[in-house]
C-alpha cells in the first residue's frame, strides 16, 4: 500500500479503525503519520469547540480571505455554485495535503481562542462539577486508541530478540506509558492544566516514535 | 599407565590446537578497512550505523575526510561511497543470526573542520570533537558526547544521554529517558525536552537568547553566573522549585509573563537587564536555580 493509497482509504472510510494493511504502511510511514496526526488534531479540536456556540461571520470572512490569499481555493462563491463537485469533495481535496491540514490546525485554534475569549467565564461550581464529573473525556483519546492498537500489533509480532538497544526501545516504552499515565490522572483531577496537556501530547508523539522504530526493528529481525 | 598419561596428553595438544586455531579464525575475521576521500569546501557526511559501537568523529585542517572502520566478524560489512562532497558510510548486517558481539564495529572519522554530520546508530557511543557544522545526530541507546562543536545541532535519542562541553550555535535536543549535561555552552538557542531524564545547564546565557528546558519526571537545573542578563520562568505541575538564587533574582521586570494557569506553581524573576530568556518546566520533577560563586 502506498501513500495515496492510504488517502483515499482516510478519504473514503475516516480515521479508524484502519484497515491492517493500511496500519502497516502508516506504521512505517512518516508522512503519513503526519497526516494521521493532523487529521487526529483537528478532529479533537471540533470535538471540543461547543456546538451551539456560532463563531461569529468575520471569522469566516477572515478564515475565507487567508485560504484565498495562500492561493488554496480559488473563485470560491463561483465554485460553490457549480454542482459539478460538491463542497465536502472540496474540502477532503484540501485536506490531503499536509502543509494545509497543519494551518487549518492553527486557524481551528485561533477559532477556538476568539471564542473562548468571547464566552462568558464559567461559574466556578460548574467548572468543579465539570472537571469531576463524568463527562471527563480522555485528552486525544483517538490518538490514544490508535497508539495502543499499535502496541498490540506490535506484541503480536512475537519479537523474541534479547539485543541492547530492543531492550532499550521496551524499557524507554514503558517510561512512556508510565508517564502518559501521570498525565491522564492528573488531568482527570484538573482537565483545564493546559502545560499537562503539552506533556502529554508530547508524550504520545514519543510513543509513535518508539513504536514506529520497535515495527521498523521487528520487521527487519523477522 | 602410561597409555592415559599419553592419551591426556594428546588431548591436551588437541585441546590446545582447538584453542590456536580458534584465536586464528578470530583474527581473520576482524577487519580493518580505511579510505581516504578527497573534498573540496564544507562536505556532509552521513553515517548510518545498525552495528553495536563507537562513532568518533574528529577533525583537522587536510580536505579531506578519513573513514576507518574496524569489525570483529564479518557478519556485518560498511560501504563508504562519495558523491560529490558528500560521503556516506553505512553498516549492514549480512547474517541475521550474528550474536551482538559479533556486530561490534567501531567507526573514526577525520573530517575538514568545517563539515556538516548527520549521524544515526543504535548503540555505542558517539563523539565529536571539534567540528563547525550543521549536524544531526540520532541514537537509541548511545550515549553523546560533543566537545567544541558549533552549528545547528539536533540530538535525538530514545534512552540515551549527551553531554555537551563547550557547543555554540543552537541546541536541540529530543529524549525519552536520556538526559543532557550543557557545559561551559556559547549557545543563543537551545531546547531541551525529556520525559523521564534529567537536564542541567551550567554556563552563561547569551543576551537574547532564548533557552527552554523542559523535563517530565527529571531534574532541570540551571547554574548562571553574576555576567548573565535574562528573564527567567520556572513552572510544575506536581514538582517542586528550588530556587537557591531567590536572593540574586527581582521579580519579573517586564510583567507580561504569566503562568498558563493556575495548576503550574514556580517562580517568575529577572536577573540582571532580562536580555535572555529562560523557560524551565517540569510535570513532576525538580527545578533547581543556582547561581555559580
Amino acid at each position: 500500500m502506498q501513500c495515496k493509497d492510504v488517502e483515499v482509504v482516510l478519504e473514503q472510510e475516516g480515521l479508524a479503525p484502519l484497515p491492517d494493511a493500511a496500519r502497516a504502511h502508516v506504521a512505517a510511514c512518516s508522512h503519513c503519520r503526519g497526516l494521521i496526526a493532523d487529521l487526529e488534531s483537528i478532529v479533537s479540536l471540533s470535538v471540543q469547540l461547543p456546538a451551539e456556540v456560532e463563531p461569529p461571520a468575520r471569522v469566516w470572512v477572515s478564515l475565507r480571505n487567508q485560504l484565498e490569499q495562500e492561493g488554496i481555493i480559488k473563485q470560491p462563491a463561483a465554485v460553490a455554485a457549480n454542482g459539478d463537485s460538491s463542497w465536502w469533495h472540496n474540502l477532503a481535496n484540501l485536506f490531503r495535503s499536509r502543509t494545509f491540514a497543519t494551518v487549518s490546525v492553527g486557524l481551528l485554534i485561533a477559532v477556538a481562542a476568539v471564542i473562548q475569549v468571547s464566552q462568558p467565564p464559567v461559574p466556578a461550581v460548574v467548572k468543579e462539577n465539570a472537571s469531576a464529573g463524568p463527562s471527563w473525556q480522555i485528552p486525544f483519546a483517538q490518538t490514544r486508541q490508535t497508539l495502543n492498537e499499535q502496541e498490540v500489533d506490535l506484541r503480536n509480532m512475537h519479537l523474541s530478540s534479547t539485543s541492547p538497544v530492543d531492550a532499550a526501545l521496551q524499557q524507554n516504552l514503558q517510561q512512556v506509558d508510565d508517564f502518559i499515565a501521570d498525565c491522564e490522572r492528573h488531568l482527570k483531577a484538573d482537565p483545564q492544566d493546559d502545560l499537562a496537556r503539552e506533556y502529554l501530547s508530547d508524550a504520545y508523539q514519543q510513543k509513535a516514535e518508539l513504536l514506529s522504530a520497535m515495527m521498523d526493528r521487528g520487521r527487519s529481525v523477522n | 599407565m602410561g597409555t592415559r598419561l599419553m592419551g591426556c596428553s594428546v588431548t591436551l595438544i588437541l585441546a590446545a590446537a582447538a584453542a590456536l586455531s580458534s584465536g586464528v579464525t578470530a583474527s581473520a575475521a576482524a577487519q580493518r578497512t580505511e579510505k581516504h576521500f578527497t573534498v573540496n569546501g564544507r562536505p556532509v557526511v552521513a553515517i548510518q550505523n545498525v552495528a553495536d559501537g563507537r562513532i568518533e568523529v574528529r577533525s583537522s585542517k587536510n580536505p579531506e575526510i578519513v573513514a576507518v572502520a574496524n569489525q570483529n566478524s564479518n557478519k556485518i560489512s560498511f560501504d563508504m561511497e562519495q558523491v560529490g562532497d558528500r560521503v556516506d558510510v553505512t553498516a549492514n548486517i549480512l547474517d541475521a543470526s550474528a550474536q551482538p558481539q559479533e556486530l561490534q564495529t567501531s567507526l573514526l572519522l577525520t573530517v575538514p573542520e568545517e563539515t556538516e554530520l548527520q549521524l544515526k546508530t543504535e548503540n555505542g557511543m558517539i563523539y565529536v570533537e571539534q567540528v563547525r557544522g550543521d549536524m544531526t545526530l540520532e541514537s537509541v541507546a548511545g550515549d553523546i558526547h560533543l566537545k567544541d562543536v558549533s552549528g545547528y545541532i539536533i540530538v535525538k535519542t530514545t534512552g540515551s544521554s549527551l553531554v555537551c562541553t563547550q557547543c555554540a550555535g543552537k541546541l536541540d535536543f529530543n529524549s525519552v529517558g536520556g538526559s543532557a549535561q550543557i557545559l561551559q555552552p556559547a549557545l543563543t538557542n537551545v531546547n531541551l525536552r525529556t520525559t523521564t531524564g534529567n537536564i542541567l545547564f551550567d554556563g552563561d546565557f547569551i543576551r537574547t537568547g532564548l533557552y527552554s528546558m523542559r523535563s517530565g519526571k527529571g531534574v532541570v537545573e540551571v547554574r548562571f553566573s553574576g555576567n548573565d542578563s535574562f528573564d527567567l520562568s520556572a513552572k510544575t505541575n506536581m514538582g517542586t522549585v528550588d530556587n537557591q538564587a531567590a536572593a540574586f533574582l527581582k521579580p519579573d521586570s517586564h510583567s507580561k509573563w504569566r503562568f498558563p494557569s493556575k495548576f503550574t506553581h514556580g517562580f517568575i524573576g529577572t536577573f540582571g537587564a532580562g536580555l535572555a530568556k529562560v523557560e524551565l518546566s517540569t510535570f513532576s520533577g525538580t527545578i533547581r536555580i543556582l547561581k555559580r560563586d
